[in-house]
């Protein structure tokens, strides 16, 4: 099978090491077909077995993979190596996370963010022993939001945490999305409560990068503008009603 | 010494593990989860197809029933499944399915708005209940939100080293966080071990990397039997290059499985069902036909997928057409999918009763990494999935129950701390965790020896080229050979670094040391099952034989290899007949 080399510059992290930052170049002989995250096994096996990055599926669906190559981010089972043969690639983290040793990063930021609008269905009651009665149109709307794998790649391009670090980041709020959307939940209110802030929707920029980059194609930023469209009509609404019970009260 | 202490220890963060710790947390229990990698990484998250349970959702000229299920499973299984079971779990999976949908899962609907079915192979009705072909993220997310709320705490990334035994009773693990320095001991009154499968000693295999068998080795090395382990399931399509999965859901969708010659070759095979067929014979005919000249290359067959149109494969298949676009640059509205067959799932592992207890009091297993015996010597496509949430629900309440609470008497507050509780036993504990100090010191300090991933890499060769869809006497001979000689080889690897913490090659040396186990007891159960039955097909003895081998293996460990005894088949409803589709 005919071969041609790929040249891998890694960022290397080792918090025990002087210094504890350096770059590192591999060379990888590739096939026909190959990834990067092939690539990057086997440069764990044959030449070093220090180097260290999370993977589980090789097939896009569990999101362990995500890092920076040559400055963006993707899914590094879902990158072939043959659009990056001609020069040298550049392999970094994950940006916005806390490195933990190569290009593992520490994604608990993430988790917590998640944790934070009670990510589970509360659902309505319903009559014992059956499902919801849902139609396909209702379940199509919220499909695309499910498919989010928690990668953690929207939040490394997100620029709404510069400017406010406990942002829930896109991937929170599209998942949030994915509750207020979902007939069965019984929450409405207190999702756009939760949400309701500077760390919530009103702290995104609406630059579609998470759009963009997302490897599922969920469109977070759809579901951030929706949402805050759906607070101002609330607003609204409780604006109009306790303008009339003034109006009324003022008229007894 | 620090050391963990939970009523009920589940490692594994997949399907069967997340609803055994719900189960068990709803009961009442302190339960944590330990997993070698954060929840949602696990396998289950790449199930694709779907679920069964007899819902009768869809119109179709006879009712379907979960009489009907169990049918179906035990003719699949080649009558090798305990029908019991089986019945259990076309029962209970109703419930269970519900209750899923129940908790948020995204079910593709039928015009009426219920669960909606599709046709899968080897079923007899449009059965299986599915959320577009994702099926399995759609549920693996549901459930971690489950596990979200109830707040039950997960160790992420640690890795169970060992079971600790004393006085005939699992009393925990030995637990390792992959980034510290240090081994944890965790006590638990019960331990249940939901690992999943061991597809990655095969080198063609739609599993994840990360599925090595680690958990069925656990228990094989603490003495307990593995079961039928001869029954690896082939699934006839996955992705030509990198065998990810291609879900059977695109043949119940209306898929054809094509030759070089333009043939939907199933015709020869399986005249009724076609393409439907169980997955054994659809693999079987899929490998014939490649090795008789009918392949593309030499290597592959199409799944053709065109005459479904756009719009239906758009939402019905839209992650096979996602993966076949990434992997395989090919967009199947436009192109056949290139595919092979390739290992896909363990029929055995761990025997259980059905409630998940295994021959060692205390310790329970559940899903993929278990055997008990739903699947015979042949899985139907859906019931993994269904398989785990029954048998993972099963596991978790009878763990619970099993606790004793005036041993236990902290109850929740106890939760995760340190410092022993009841009839602790630290020597147990200290001596397992001396001992892979002093292995570690031992590997560290050989200069010669070869790299794992050489023996790692010869073993899945091996296994794909001996031990796989077609088995022979010569071949499996000189497998079984071959893997004494890895395991010599074995014997003498030597690894760089000294420290626990960040040790890659220490944890490929663990895996390694699991992988040809059993890979060992697979080649030794199909060497000395003489006759050919669901998954396990002996060219040299083509029939099945039930006089001789209508029988389950257990398979035990000992310094020469596997030693097999057989158990006989629990036969309730349907007499085994011949199997013909």
């Amino acid at each position: 099978m005919e071969t041609s080399a790929l040249i891998l510059k890694i960022k290397r992290y080792n918090p025990e090491k002087d210094p504890p930052r350096w770059t590192e170049t591999f060379n990888v002989d590739t096939k026909k077909g190959m990834n990067l995250l092939e690539a990057l096994l086997q440069i764990q096996d044959e030449q070093d077995p220090t180097l260290f990055f999370r993977y589980s599926c090789r097939g896009a669906v569990c999101g362990s993979c995500g890092m920076k190559v040559n400055g963006k981010l993707a899914l590094a089972c879902r990158t072939p190596v043959e659009g990056l043969l001609e020069e040298t690639t550049l392999i970094e983290p994950l940006p916005f996370f806390p490195v933990i040793r190569d290009l593992i990063v520490d994604m608990s930021p993430l988790f917590e963010h998640f944790r934070k609008i009670e990510p589970y269905l509360h659902g309505k009651p319903v009559m014992p022993e059956r499902e919801h009665i849902m139609t396909e149109e209702e379940r199509k709307a919220v499909d695309p939001y499910i498919q989010c794998i928690l990668c953690g790649i929207c939040f490394g391009v997100c620029p709404a945490f510069n400017r406010e670090a406990l942002f829930f980041g896109p991937a929170i709020l599209a998942k949030a999305f994915r509750f207020l959307l979902d007939p069965r939940d019984r929450r409405d209110k207190e999702i756009l409560e939760s949400v309701n802030h500077h760390q919530g929707v009103w702290g995104c920029n609406t630059v579609f990068q998470c759009v963009k980059v997302c490897p599922k194609e969920v469109p977070p930023t759809h579901a951030i503008v929706k949402m805050r469209r759906n607070i101002l009509k609330y607003r609204l609404v409780s604006f109009f009603s306790r303008f009339s019970s003034l109006c009324r009260s003022s008229s007894k | 010494m620090e050391i963990l202490s939970h009523d009920i220890l589940i490692i594994g963060g997949g399907l069967a593990g997340l609803r055994a710790a719900i189960e068990a947390q709803k009961a009442g229990r302190d339960v944590a989860i330990l997993s070698k990698v954060h929840p949602l990484r696990s396998h289950s998250v790449a199930a694709q197809g779907g679920i069964n349970a007899a819902f009768d959702n869809v119109p179709a000229p006879v009712n379907d029933s979960w009489e009907n299920h169990s049918f179906d499973t035990i003719k699949g299984s080649d009558y090798l499944a305990d029908q019991d079971v089986v019945e259990i779990m076309c029962r209970e999976g109703l419930e269970r399915v519900i209750e899923m949908e129940r908790w948020g899962t995204l079910f593709s609907r039928t015009e009426d708005g219920k669960i909606a079915q599709r046709p899968f192979g080897g079923a007899g009705f449009p059965r299986t209940c599915y959320a577009a072909d994702r099926t399995g993220h759609n549920l693996l997310h549901v459930l971690y939100e489950q596990v979200t709320g109830l707040r039950i705490p997960v160790y992420e990334e640690w890795h169970a080293l060992s079971l600790v035994v004393a006085e005939g009773r699992c009393i925990g693990i030995l637990a390792f966080p992959l980034f510290e320095e240090r081994t944890v001991p965790i006590q638990a009154e019960a331990t249940i071990l939901a690992t999943g499968g061991y597809g990655r000693i095969y080198l063609r295999s739609t599993n994840a990397i990360i599925n090595t068998g680690r958990g069925c080795y656990l228990a094989y090395q603490a003495g307990l039997p593995l079961e039928d382990m001869e029954f690896v399931q082939f699934h006839p399509t996955s992705l030509f290059g990198t065998n990810i999965l291609i879900t059977e859901g695109a043949r119940g969708e209306g898929g054809y499985l094509v030759n070089v010659k333009g043939e939907r070759y199933m015709e020869r095979y399986a005249p009724h069902l076609m393409e439907l067929g169980p997955r054994d014979i659809v693999a079987r005919a899929t490998q014939r036909e490649i090795d008789e000249g009918g392949g593309f290359e030499g290597q592959y067959v199409h799944l053709d997928l065109r005459h479904l149109g756009r719009e239906k494969i758009l939402d019905r298949l839209p992650g096979i057409r996602q993966i076949a676009m990434d992997f395989a640059g090919i967009d199947p509205i436009l192109n056949p999918i290139p595919i092979q067959p390739a290992q896909h799932y363990s029929m055995g592992g761990i025997p259980t009763n059905v409630d998940g207890e295994t021959p060692l009091p205390g310790l329970y297993a559940a899903g993929e990494c278990a055997c008990v015996s739903v699947h015979g010597a042949n899985r139907l496509g859906g019931n993994s999935l269904l398989e785990t949430l029954v048998f993972g629900a099963r596991a978790g309440r009878k763990a619970a129950s099993n606790v004793n609470p005036v041993r236990n008497s902290r109850g929740m507050i106890s939760n995760g701390v340190k410092g022993e509780k009841g009839d602790f036993n630290p020597l147990a504990f200290q001596n397992q965790s001396a001992a892979f100090q002093s292995g570690l010191h031992d590997l560290s300090s050989r200069k010669e020896g070869e790299p794992c991933f050489r023996l790692r890499d010869e073993l899945k060769a091996l296994m794909t080229d001996q031990v796989g869809i077609f088995r022979r006497e010569s071949d499996l001979l000189s497998a079984k050979e071959k893997i004494r000689e890895l395991k010599e080889r074995f014997g003498r690897i030597g690894i760089k670094q000294k420290r626990l913490a960040f040790n890659n090659e220490w944890i490929q040396y663990l895996e390694l040391e699991g992988m040809l186990h059993v890979a060992e007891v697979i080649t030794e159960g199909a060497l000395a099952r003489k006759e050919s039955r669901g998954s396990h097909f002996r060219t040299d003895y083509p029939e099945r034989d039930d006089e001789h081998w209508l029988r389950h293996t257990f398979a035990y460990k000992t310094p020469a290899g596997a030693r097999l005894e057989y158990k006989e088949v629990k036969i309730t409803t349907y007499p085994p007949k011949e199997r013909t589709y």
